[in-house]
């Protein structure tokens, strides 16, 4: 059955600008600028109340169309986020025998594992664009990977995750890796 | 302000008929029976229901209570002119235009001929005319 008209607003904090056009989202804040491409959906994006509220609008939509609102709104909120707060993810490396070795290089953009479960191989990651990755300070074996895009931030942590899995052995045992333990924001206040 | 739609289905939308036994007829919409049909009524016909598929939305909007008397409906019309705004409208101008074409006889056809030879006829003398005066 199609709904003829549903639609959903959300506010716009003070401090960031949002400019919508053609289905092109820019958020803009004290962190940077973000852009998101929503041109694979069929809504209506419509800045009202002079920038203060974005209101999403699907006529005639499906049950998908409809369910779509709501998620490119958290999208956009995730934007807001990153733009004004930043996000911060916390990976702990977790070793039963073999230290892991990692070292950061290339100016907080790369990370090179080495001894992962006494291996020879030495695993390399690169960081997404805008995500800088430094070893913690006062916490022992913890990673912290801080950036403006949540999708990226988090993609990092995955790959970085994804490149330390144990092969060939009951992982019920060998429960060695490199976990995400933290997802949180950069700046804590508002 | 984002407009995507202009014409909505509302009661007092004047909607043209494009389909069906009333098909050329325009019709008010007073009342909406469901998602998908409406109830329909005109001076010179009986109120009825149809389905939106087969409705075009025109621009005009008269003023009038849920499912009026057909007095009433025929008095809203009057005040709000729709018959005049109807036919001065480019769409409305267009209908009495192709109704004309369709209904022309043969010999009918062959003076809408000579018209069409004698106009291209006149306008390639003017254009002529501008030719050689831009050569020169």
């Amino acid at each position: 059955m199609k709904t003829i008209l549903s639609s959903q607003t959300m506010d716009i904090p003070e401090g960031v600008t949002v400019k919508v056009n053609a289905k092109i989202v820019e958020v803009e804040g004290p962190r940077g600028k973000l852009t998101r491409d929503f041109k694979h959906l069929n809504l209506d994006f419509e800045l009202i109340e002079g920038g203060k509220k974005l209101k999403v609008d699907a006529w005639f939509g499906s049950r998908k169309t409809t369910a779509a609102i709501r998620t490119s709104i958290s999208h956009v909120q995730n934007l807001i986020t990153g733009v004004t707060k930043g996000y911060r993810y916390k990976m702990r490396l977790v070793y039963a025998h073999f230290p892991i070795n990692a070292s950061i290089t290339n100016s907080n953009a790369c990370i090179e594992i080495r001894n992962f479960l006494g291996e020879k191989k030495v695993r390399k990651v690169d960081m997404l664009e805008g995500v800088q990755i430094f070893r913690s300070e006062k916490v022992k074996d913890e990673l912290v990977l801080d950036g403006n895009d949540v999708e990226l931030v988090s993609r990092s942590a995955a790959l970085i995750n994804q490149k330390c899995h144990v092969k060939n052995k009951d992982i019920r045992k060998f429960l060695d890796g490199i976990y995400v333990s933290e997802k949180g924001t950069v700046n804590e206040e508002a | 302000m984002l407009q995507p739609f202009k014409r909505y289905v509302e009661i007092g939308r004047v909607a043209f008929v494009t389909y069906g036994k009333e098909y050329g007829r325009l019709v008010v919409i007073v009342d909406v029976i469901d998602q998908n049909r409406a109830l329909v009524d005109s001076p010179e016909m009986v109120r009825g229901q149809i389905n939106f598929k087969r409705l075009s939305l025109t621009d005009i909007k008269i003023d009038i209570p849920r499912v009026p008397k057909k007095k009433t409906l025929i008095d809203a019309m009057e005040t709000a002119d729709v018959k005049n705004k109807w036919e001065n409208s480019s769409w409305g101008r267009k209908l009495i235009v192709q109704k004309r074409r369709a209904s022309l006889n043969d010999f009918d056809r062959f003076k809408v001929m000579l018209a069409k030879i004698k106009r291209g006829g006149a306008i390639r003398q003017e254009l002529a005319k501008l030719k050689k005066a831009d050569v020169a």
